[in-house]
Order: structure tokens, then sequence, then C-alpha cells
């Protein structure tokens, strides 16, 4: 039994590293690269060279390509060494203009310019040397002048050169699935930065929960000086009350749904309005603050940039979260999710025992009716009538993160219910009908059993199998959400959020999605076959067995 | 001896009614060839098929409305002569209701306004119908494609064993992937048009079907007359053809008509979700007239396209699910 589920789990996440590699593969690969800028706000403000070299930037930071640009070169020899500051000085500046050609309607513009200066020409010649033959690609682009007669350079419009090269899809692939799992460690920091004593410590008195009255509580907590997160362990009032910061689950980084933010903390972060409490910094400064101690991150000269953070804090660890009202978008996701599903089976089983013990009368013919509606008409057209009706009766149409109540979940909790309880009533029935004519239950009435025994003993037994099967499907289906229903009802869920990057060409977001859609979907399925092997005893997943 | 003589006295009697005796007992030679012939009624598959399914007469009320649909979906844009813009610089000619449109536009046929006017001023009626079109031939196009693959495919899996240890690994791994977000990935790679919308349905869509028909040739496969026929040195295209496919000819038209309602209800999503045609379709219609929804005087806009893709595709699920039971051979007795 437990071979096989390993050997199942095993072959289920071989074909999750597949379905990352064909949506990487289309994603990556087949899509215009430009589409990712679409929505960035930044993009749009900058201009001429530097928005080509801001391009590439954000292409390597999110895994489409390595880029170095020749001063990036340059700096890398003095630090190593091998050239001085003064060299670097004298190399650095290229000349503005280099030959262009223009082959097939494309502007090529040549590497080396007469007028670059006897040294200048010497290390281009080195940086094209040293990065072509390793397969880059050397660009440079001329300076960009409003008006060629004052030399006026346009607005980010100074010559560049640099070099790329594109990612192939396996060390992507590799990158990626070896990131997912991460563990905080003291070496996180830039080991050239100084920040003291890089160690993990333990305190059975966390600072960060220090009461209004400046008393420490007693609650354990593990700090670390060195890491990403300054609190790898600590303890709150909030479930599940320990909490954990040293294992950190990576997805892919959101490039525009929510910028720099992995998929995963997108999904379980809390939303909403901010819950304001006495915060008590490490500086002794205390305030109303939404801060999120706890939260901390490092950040690198923070406290030299920002005034407002030398107050607060006594080290670089100042980038924190906000205390936030509302559910997380997996928790909505899943609240929405979980009563939806006990809903259906509440009502889903019951209606269709009754249209199948009532067959061929109107009872039956109504619940087909009902079916057919369901199956036939596109999902989103009963979503709006479903919202149409809510609407028309009072209830909220759409769902509200700053001001709940429990109304606003009836509707999308209604519009998820209802498709699913017309499913399980169809299967439901033709399971039962199939078992009513199948020859044992006639051998049962003929052995002198009552019509409920038959009914209750044998064919409901019989039919709820595959129906049982597909409970955990449906359990961890919540999760995921309704698509269509988060989005129409404004749910703040993760359905949403995958219409939300696909419509923003968020790829980080696409590709995280899709690995956690699937992980799921296996897991699920094992779990059904689990779950179908513990009611049924004729199943069985051992080899002999079978 | 006494019942004898009643019936030589019968016998007489019917000589006395005046019928020759040839009609009334005639011998009759032993024919070989007539003996081989079958008394009973000809039976043809395709004609039972229809005469069971003209027995309920829901169905043809519901063939008479496709009838209608298919008309106003092909025939009628042919005349109406759609064009999206043409009314954009008739002044307060936008979102109007029907009675308004009607007075606005006096030189034009009745019908075209009878549910008023959309966003840029165009006739709602046509651009439901138009938009149908577009709609129903995605939905048609990938039936096919897809059933045509999918049958085949899924015939050969069921057959061959080796086939089917690739096939598994296949859909375990196509399987997995959740069809909406396939779909949404491809059409947001190709850019929504047309083909590409045809392109990102059937490319894994086949596969669900092959393995429905899988399932079901697995089932008959192995049965007795199967065995039996092999054993008799039938060839397995012969067992394919002639003893599996009547079979499956309930099941493909069953399954056919879930499918080709689903795809319309794919297009309107992904329409919604905000990866549309440039062509106009119903999905188009519904997410652009989503604003309106709620809005008094506009509803007509959204509501209209909505009734009729509904309309269409319960049409097409009756239609299909009921020719799929009359297609079934036990059904004809």
């Amino acid at each position: 039994m437990t071979k096989y589920l390993l050997r199942r789990l095993l072959h289920g996440l071989i074909s999750v590293i597949i379905v990352v590699a064909i949506v990487m593969l289309l994603i990556y690969s087949l899509t215009d690269r430009e589409k990712i800028f679409g929505s960035d706000p930044l993009f749009s403000k900058k201009s001429s060279n530097v928005r080509t070299t801001y391009k590439y930037e954000q292409w390597e930071k999110y895994g489409y390509l390595d880029y170095v640009t020749y001063n990036d070169y340059l700096a890398s020899l003095t630090r190593s060494g091998e050239i001085t500051e003064e060299e670097r000085a004298s190399a650095v500046e290229i000349a503005p203009t280099a030959k262009v050609t223009v082959k097939n309607g494309e502007r090529f513009v040549d590497i080396f310019a007469p007028d670059d200066s006897p040294k200048a020409s010497e290390y281009i010649r080195k940086f094209a040397d040293a990065y072509q033959s390793k397969g880059y690609t050397i660009v440079r682009l001329n300076a960009d002048y409003y008006s060629a007669k004052t030399q006026q350079l346009a607005n980010g419009g100074k010559q560049v050169l640099f070099a790329y090269k594109d990612v192939p899809l396996i060390s992507r692939m590799f990158k990626y699935f070896t990131r997912i799992f991460w563990v905080d460690n003291i070496h996180y920091v830039n080991s050239e930065i100084d920040i003291g004593e890089r160690k993990l410590s333990f305190t059975l008195h966390d600072p960060a929960y220090t009461g209004p009255d400046g008393k420490v509580k007693f609650s354990p907590a593990i700090t670390g000086n060195g890491t990403l997160h300054k609190y790898l362990v600590y303890c709150d009032n909030r479930f599940p009350f320990i909490h954990q910061n040293l294992l950190n689950i990576r997805m892919g980084t959101s490039y525009s749904v929510n910028k720099d933010v992995d998929v995963f903390k997108t999904m379980t972060v809390s939303q909403g309005a901010q819950v304001k409490a006495f915060t008590y910094y490490p500086t002794g400064f205390s305030e109303i603050s939404a801060d999120d101690l706890h939260s901390a991150t490092y950040q690198e000269n923070s406290r030299e940039l920002n005034p407002i953070a030398i107050e607060r804090y006594t080290d670089d660890y100042t980038n924190t979260d906000l205390r936030l009202s509302s559910k997380s978008k997996i928790g909505f996701s899943f609240v929405i999710g979980i009563i939806s599903t006990v809903i259906s089976y509440f009502l889903g089983v019951p209606l269709g025992i009754l249209i199948a013990k009532k067959k061929d009368t109107v009872i039956d013919n109504l619940g087909t009716i009902y079916v057919i509606f369901i199956i036939a008409v596109p999902s989103l057209a009963y979503i709006f009538m479903f919202q149409a009706i809510g609407r028309s009766i009072g209830l909220p149409s759409t769902l509200d993160v700053n001001n709940e109540s429990w109304k606003m979940y009836v509707l999308p909790i209604v519009s998820l219910s209802l498709p699913s309880i017309a499913g399980l009533m169809k299967w439901l029935r033709r399971y039962m009908i199939d078992q009513m004519n199948s020859d044992y239950v006639r051998f049962a009435r003929s052995g002198g059993l009552s019509e409920g025994e038959i009914f209750t003993k044998h064919i409901l037994k019989n039919a709820a199998i595959p129906i049982i099967h597909g409970i955990p499907g449906s359990v961890l289906g919540s999760l995921v959400g309704g698509i269509i229903t988060e989005r129409v009802y404004l749910v703040p869920g993760t359905g949403n959020l995958l219409t939300n990057a696909i419509n923003a060409n968020d790829n980080g977001v696409i590709v995280g999605l899709t690995l956690f859609y699937s992980l799921l979907s296996i897991v699920s399925l094992i779990l059904g076959d689990i779950l179908m092997g513990a009611v049924d005893p004729r199943i069985s997943f051992t080899s002999k067995a079978r | 001896m006494n019942g004898n003589t009643t019936e030589t006295e019968k016998l007489q009697d019917l000589s006395s009614l005046g019928i020759p005796e040839e009609e009334l007992f005639s011998r009759v030679e032993s024919d070989k060839l007539a003996a081989e012939k079958i008394t009973a009624p000809r039976y043809s598959y395709w004609h039972s098929v229809f005469r069971v399914f003209f027995r309920k007469k829901i169905n043809i009320v519901i063939l008479g409305l496709l009838a209608v649909i298919v008309v106003f979906a092909y025939i009628y844009p042919m005349f109406s002569n759609y064009d999206r813009f043409s009314s954009v610089l008739t002044e307060g000619g936008k979102h109007l209701t029907p009675e308004k449109a009607m007075e606005l536009h006096p030189d034009d046929a009745k019908i075209h306004w009878i549910l008023g006017s959309g966003g840029v001023g165009e006739s709602t009626f046509d651009a439901i119908w138009t938009g149908s079109r577009i709609s129903l031939s995605l939905a048609f196009i990938c039936a096919i494609i897809n059933m045509a693959i999918g049958v085949v495919l899924g015939a050969v899996w069921g057959f061959s064993k080796r086939f089917d240890l690739i096939m598994q690994e296949v859909y375990n791994i196509i399987g997995n992937v959740p069809y909406i977000l396939l779909i949404s990935v491809i059409v947001m790679l190709l850019s929504a048009s047309f083909w590409s919308l045809v392109f990102a349905l059937t490319v894994t869509g086949w596969l669900g079907i092959a393995y429905f028909i899988r399932t079901q040739v697995v089932i008959i496969r192995d049965r007795e007359y199967n065995l039996a026929s092999r054993c008799l040195g039938t060839s397995i295209f012969r067992i394919a053809m002639k003893n599996i496919l009547p079979f499956m000819v309930s099941v493909i038209v069953t399954l056919a008509a879930t499918e080709i309602p689903s795809y319309i209800s794919y297009e309107v999503f992904l329409s919604y979700i905000g990866l549309t045609m440039s062509d106009i379709s119903l999905g188009k219609l519904i997410g652009t007239a989503q604003p309106s929804m709620f809005t008094p005087g506009m509803q007509l806009e959204f509501w209209a396209p909505v009734a009729i893709a509904s309309i269409i595709t319960i049409v097409l699920y009756v239609v299909g699910q009921n020719l799929g039971d009359a297609s079934d051979p036990r059904t004809h007795m």
C-alpha cells in the first residue's frame, strides 16, 4: 500500500514537473516578451536607450536572460584587481556613435567605433571576446540626440554597450525547482556587508511582543542576524499561534499583479483594511501602527536612506508587512469553496438519491431539467443570472474586503454549489440506476429483502463509491476557487489571481499557479484513491491482491 | 364422430358461399429458396433511430427551434449586412431601448431593432446573430476536430496495449493541468483569433474524449461475442468496424451533445476574462455589454446575448442527448 502510494506520488511529481516545463516553454519561449511591460508604469516613463536597458534589466531579473553591461564588466575587473580604477575610468567612456548598417529593415550598430579612445577600444574588444565566446550577443546603442546639431542628449539617450544571452529552458527549470524550497540562513545578507555577528539567537521574551506599559511578555522566539527574516520562529495570538519564516516556499515572482512578491506569499498574506495596534519598536519608540514587526525582512541601507526607519529600528530589518484585517486569497477561496462543497454534498446526494428512486416521475423530470440547464448553459450565463436574482432580493452582489458581512458570501457560495449539486445529482442518478438493473439486486429482491433494505444496503453503498472518490478533489479544489465565480463577485481569491495574471501577462504568477493547481490535482486524486480503498474493501492497492 | 360431421357441414357451408375452392386451400410445392427468406420486418438502423427520435413530440419542437437558430445564425446575417460601426456616427443612437431605436431608424426593417441598440449604436439583434454564427462555427469545428481525433485515437488506445502504456502517461500528465488554465495560456500566447481559439480548444481537448472512448472500447472489446469473432479469424479492423462501432454510435453522439455546448461556454468564458477574438462572438457581446447588466434601459444589451447563448446551448444539448438515446439499438424495440 505505502509502496504503491509512494510510487503514485513520485509519478505525480514527475508529471507536475513536465506540466510546469510545458507551461514554461509556452510562456518563456513562445510569447512575445515585450508583453510583460504592458502594465508596467515604470516602463512607460522611460524613453530611448534607458528604456531598452530597463527591458533587459527586467528580463534578467525575471529569469529570461543573462545581461551584462560593459560598465559591470569593467567594474568586476577592477574588483578582481586586474585593472586599476584610473584604467577603468579611461576605458568606460565609449564613443557616442558607431557605424550603423541596415539589414532587412533592422538597424545594427557596429560594436567598435572609430572614435573610441584606444583604451576603450582595447577593453571593448576584450569584453566582446570574453562574452561572444560564451554565446552572448553584444549590443551597442548609439547616443540619441534631440538634434544632431546641438549634440544635446535626449532623455535617457546615452550610448550603451551590453551583452545578453537567453537562459535555456533546462537551466531555468532547474533553477525554478531548486529554488522552490529555501531555508533562511545567516549567509543570506551579502557577505561584503558588515552587519555584526551573524548568528541565530533564542529568546523567551520576544521584544516585538511588548505591551503598552513597556513590560516584556513571555513569548519564545528565534531571531537571526544575517538572515532574510528577523524572526525565524515566533509565537503570537493568531492561528496557528506558532509561526515560522525558516522554510520559505517560492513559486514564482510576480511582475505586475503584485510586483516583486512571490505567488505563494501573494496567496497566503492577509488582505483588507489595516489593523492598528500599539507597536513597540526595537529602539524603544512606540506608536499605534499596523506594522507587523514579526514580518521584518532585511533591506540594505534602509536606515541610511529613511529617517523614519532610524527612529524605529536598531538594525536594517526594517521591511515589514502590515497587519490586515481580512483573509488571504487562499483563505477567501477556501472559506467559500469549503462551505459550498459541504452544502453541495448535503443537498446533492439526497437529491440524487431522490430522483433515482422516483425515476420517470415528475420529480425526476424536474431534476433532469435542472441538470440539463446547468450542464448546457455557459456557466458565466447562469452565474450572472444568480447575481441578478440575488441583487434583486437585496444581497450584496460583490465582495467587499474592507467591510465584511456574512451576506456577501451568500451569492458566491450559491453560485459555486448549484453547479456541483447538479453534477452530483447527475452522476448519482446514473450510478444508482445502473446498480438497480444489476443481477445482484434482482437476486437480493428474490431472496426476500425489502426494497428499503436493498436500496440502503446494496444500491447506495455501491453507487456512492465513485462519489466518495471525488470528495478530496472537491475539498482541495476549494483552495483553487471558482475562476468565474470569483471574477464575477470580485472575490479576492486564487481563482481571480489567475485571470488577473493572464490579463497582465504576469508570467511568474502563471507558472506558480500552474504548479499549485497541478500539485493539488495530483494530491486529490491520490487521496481519492486512498479514501475509495478505505470504504470499499474490494479495492486493494497491493499488487498481490490485484 | 359428431364433431367431424359438423366440420364437414361447415366446409359445405363455405362452398355454398360461392368462393372458389383454390382460395380456401391450395397445395403449395416445397420451395427451398422461399424457405431461406426472413419474414420479419426489415430492420434499418438509421431508419429506426429516426423513428425512435421522432416518437417523442418534444424532439420535433426542439428540432424546429434548432432550425430557427441555424437560419438566423447562418442565413439572416447574409441579409442583415451587419457592420458594427455603421451607426457609430448617428447622434443619440447608443444604448437605446427597442422603441426608441425603431423611432431613430424609421427606414430600417423593424426586426433589426427589436432588441434595441448597443454601445456603438449597433443593432443588438443583428450583433447577436452574427456573433452566434461565429460561436456556433467555433463549436462545430472544434467538436468535429476533437471528436475525429478523439474517437480514432481512443479506439486505437483501447485496442493496443503498447499504445495504452504511452497514452496513459500522456493522459496523466496533460490531465493534471486544469483545461481552463491551458486554453487561457494558449490563447494568451497566440493572441485571440478564431483559429487560435480553435487551436487552443483542440490541442488537448481530444484527450478527454479519447480516454472516454478508450474506456468504452476496453469494456466491449473483451465481451464473449468479440472473443468468438476473433477465434473465427475476423480481423481487428473488421471487429472494430462491425462489432464495436455500432455500440459506440450512441456514446459518441451523447458525448458530442455535451461537447458542442461546452465550446460555446469556453468561448464565453475566455471573452469574459479578456481573451477576446477580434470577430464578434456571443462571448464578446456578453463581455462588452457586462457593464450595462444592471443599468436600467440597457439591460437588454446584456441579457439578450446571455439568453440566446443559453437557448442555443440547451437546444444543442437536448437534441444531442435525445439523438444519442435514439441511436442506442436497445431503445429500438
